[in-house]
C-alpha cells in the first residue's frame, strides 16, 4: 500500500506504527489504541468526502481486513458520528445556548451551575450516548400480503419485514426483546453489549449482541441464517431442545414443537435476497416456494399432488408479477397452472415433462 | 430477467469474484455505511452489488486487481442511486415521524416514558458537553460539518483553510468524541 493520497504508512500488525500526515512524523511510540482510533476517525471523514479514489477505497479495506480491531474503532467512530448527525439540531442548539451563557459576566449564577453541570457530565460520560437516546416503548409492525417494510428502531437496529409478517418490538434500558409471531425478517442489530438483544420465535428464543441475521416462521417451521456476528438459538422457557450457536453461512430449521434442529450451509447473500425482491431456492420442495409465492399475491396458489409438492427445486425467482413467477417456476418444475374458483392449482405438465 | 439452474444444496459459488465479495461483504457494508450516512443505505447497497457482480457478463473481463473492480463498482452503484438515496432517508424519516402505528383496527401511541425523555435528556447534554470542550478549530470544523451539515469544501470556505486541514480538524474533533463518549 503506502503513500496513497490519504495514506501514511502503518505496518499490519500493529507492532509499531508511524503515521505521515501533512508531512509531519507523529509520535512513533504513540499507543497503538489512539493510534487506531485517529486513524479509523480519519476513514470516516475521508469516506464522506466527494471523489474518494479506487486506491484509497482498496487501502481502507486492507486496513479494515487487517485487523478486527480496526474495525471495532472503526465501528466505534462511526456510531458517534452516526449520533451526532441524527442528534444535529438539538446538539447544535444545546452548544450555540451553552456559549450565550459562557459570555454572561462571569458573576452569573447561571454561569456556574453550568460549569457544576459540564464537570458532573464530564465524570459519568464514560456511559455512552445510544443507549441513553432509546426510551422504553411496545411497538407492534405488521405486513399485509405482497408489502415488505423496513423499520428503523430507536437503537438504531434496522428490521426489514417480510410480507405477511408479525412482530413486536420493546426496547427497555437493559433489553432488547422482539417477538416473531409470524412471517420472516432480517435483523441488522446495533452492537450494544449491555442491551441483549432476543428475538423469541415459535418455541425458540434466538439471542444477539450485535450481527446481521434473517428469521422465519412459517406454518409451525422456524429458521434462523446468520449473514454476520454470532447468534444463539435456544428453547423458550420450558420447551425441549438443545441451544446451538451460529457462525455467519449456517442455517438452523427447527420444526415446533420437536426436540431437534438441523445446521446447515446457507449462502445468507441468497436467503437474504428477498428483501431486493427475488427468492433463491436450493433444492427446497416446491411446496416450500408455493408457501413463500402465498404471501405476495391474494390469489392463493394450490398443490394437490404430494409427489409433486415434493418436488425440489433450485433457481432464482423474481416477484414481480404472479403470472411472471409462475411462467418462470415452470421452466424450473415441469407445471402449468390452472385456473379454478379456489385460486391458481399448480399440476404436473406431461408435455414438459422431459 | 436471469433463472439460474442446476445449484447442489450446499456449494457456495465458485466464481471468485463473488467469494471475494462474499469475503468482504462486512467491508463494504461500512463503506457503503460511511459514504451514504446510513447503515441501512449500506447493506441495501452490498445487497444490490452483490446481484450486480452476480449478473454481469463473466466472459468480458478477466480481473487483474478484483478488489479494486468491487470497490469501483460499488462508488457507480452509489452513484447511480443517489436520487434513491434521498428516497429511503425520506421513508426512513417519515418512519421516525409517525407518532402512531395502526395496528387491526387499534390506533397505539408509542411514546417515551417520563423518566426515559429525562435519560434522553441527560444523553443530549453529554453530547453537548462533550462538543464544547473541544479546542477551538476542532470545534468549529465540526459544528460547521458534522451539525451544520456544510460538506468539507463548504467549512474550507468559511474557516479559510485548506479541505485537507479541515478534513483533519473534524477527524480530530470525532476521534476525541469517540474516545470520550464511546464503548
Amino acid at each position: 500500500m503506502g503513500a496513497v493520497a490519504f495514506g501514511g504508512v502503518y505496518i499490519l500488525n500493529g507492532q509499531s506504527c508511524a503515521t505521515a500526515w501533512d508531512g509531519l512524523m507523529i509520535n512513533v511510540w504513540r499507543n497503538n489504541d489512539d493510534m487506531r482510533s485517529e486513524r479509523a476517525a480519519a476513514w470516516v471523514v475521508r469516506l464522506e468526502a466527494d471523489g474518494l479514489g479506487d486506491a484509497e477505497a482498496t487501502t481502507f479495506d486492507a486496513w479494515l481486513s487487517a485487523s478486527p480491531d480496526n474495525v471495532a474503532a472503526f465501528d466505534a467512530a462511526l456510531a458517534i458520528s452516526r449520533t451526532f448527525t441524527a442528534n444535529a439540531q438539538q446538539v447544535a442548539e444545546g452548544v450555540a445556548q451553552r456559549q450565550r451563557r459562557v459570555m454572561r459576566p462571569a458573576m452569573d449564577r447561571r454561569y456556574f451551575v453550568g460549569g457544576a453541570g459540564v464537570a458532573a457530565a464530564a465524570m459519568v460520560a464514560v456511559a455512552v450516548a445510544p443507549q441513553i437516546f432509546t426510551p422504553t416503548s411496545t411497538d407492534t409492525y405488521v405486513t399485509a400480503k405482497g408489502e415488505k417494510r423496513s423499520v428503523t428502531l430507536a437503537d438504531g437496529s434496522r428490521v426489514d419485514m417480510n410480507a405477511g409478517t408479525r412482530l413486536t418490538v420493546t426496547l427497555a434500558r437493559k433489553t432488547r426483546s422482539l417477538s416473531l409471531a409470524e412471517g420472516q425478517a432480517v435483523f441488522d442489530v446495533t452492537h450494544d453489549a449491555d442491551r441483549p438483544f432476543t428475538v423469541a420465535v415459535g418455541d425458540r428464543v434466538v439471542r444477539v449482541v450485535g450481527t446481521q441475521f434473517d428469521v422465519r416462521r412459517r406454518d409451525g417451521k422456524l429458521s434462523v441464517t446468520v449473514a454476520r456476528g454470532a447468534v444463539e438459538v435456544r428453547p423458550q422457557d420450558g420447551d425441549i431442545g438443545k441451544a446451538y450457536r451460529l457462525r455467519p453461512g449456517q442455517r438452523l430449521d427447527h420444526t415446533e414443537g420437536a426436540a431437534q434442529a438441523r445446521i446447515i450451509a446457507a449462502e445468507p447473500a441468497e436467503v437474504l435476497a428477498w428483501r431486493t425482491g427475488r427468492l433463491v431456492y436450493r433444492e427446497q420442495s416446491l411446496a416450500d416456494v408455493v408457501a413463500d409465492l402465498n404471501q405476495q399475491w391474494a390469489t392463493p396458489i394450490r398443490i394437490d399432488d404430494p409427489t409433486l409438492a415434493a418436488t425440489p427445486v433450485s433457481g432464482v425467482l423474481i416477484l414481480d408479477s404472479q403470472d411472471a413467477v409462475i411462467r418462470r417456476l415452470a421452466l424450473l418444475v415441469p407445471i402449468r397452472a390452472v385456473r379454478s374458483e379456489a385460486g391458481l392449482v399448480l399440476q404436473r405438465d406431461i408435455a414438459s415433462d422431459r | 430477467m436471469s433463472i439460474a439452474t442446476g445449484h447442489s444444496p450446499v456449494t457456495m459459488p465458485t466464481d471468485p469474484l463473488l467469494e471475494i465479495y462474499l469475503e468482504r461483504r462486512a467491508n463494504l457494508v461500512r463503506y457503503f455505511a460511511a459514504r451514504t450516512g446510513s447503515v441501512s443505505r449500506g447493506e441495501d447497497l452490498a445487497q444490490e452489488l452483490y446481484i450486480k457482480l452476480a449478473s454481469r457478463d463473466q466472459s468480458a473481463i478477466t480481473v487483474e486487481n478484483p478488489v479494486a473492480l468491487i470497490y469501483r463498482v460499488a462508488t457507480n452503484l452509489m452513484l447511480d442511486q443517489a436520487r434513491g438515496d434521498a428516497r429511503a432517508v425520506a421513508r426512513d424519516a417519515a418512519w421516525r415521524r409517525l407518532a402512531h402505528v395502526s395496528v387491526g383496527e387499534e390506533d397505539i401511541a408509542i411514546e417515551p416514558a417520563a423518566d426515559d425523555a429525562a435519560a434522553s435528556r441527560q444523553g443530549l447534554r453529554q453530547l453537548v458537553d462533550a462538543v464544547t470542550e473541544l479546542p477551538t478549530q476542532m470545534q468549529r470544523a465540526f459544528r460547521l460539518h458534522e451539525l451544520e451539515g456544510r460538506s468539507h469544501a463548504e467549512t474550507a470556505g468559511i474557516m479559510g483553510l485548506s479541505v485537507k486541514s479541515v478534513e483533519k480538524h473534524i477527524s480530530a474533533a470525532l476521534k476525541s468524541l469517540t474516545l470520550r463518549l464511546g464503548r
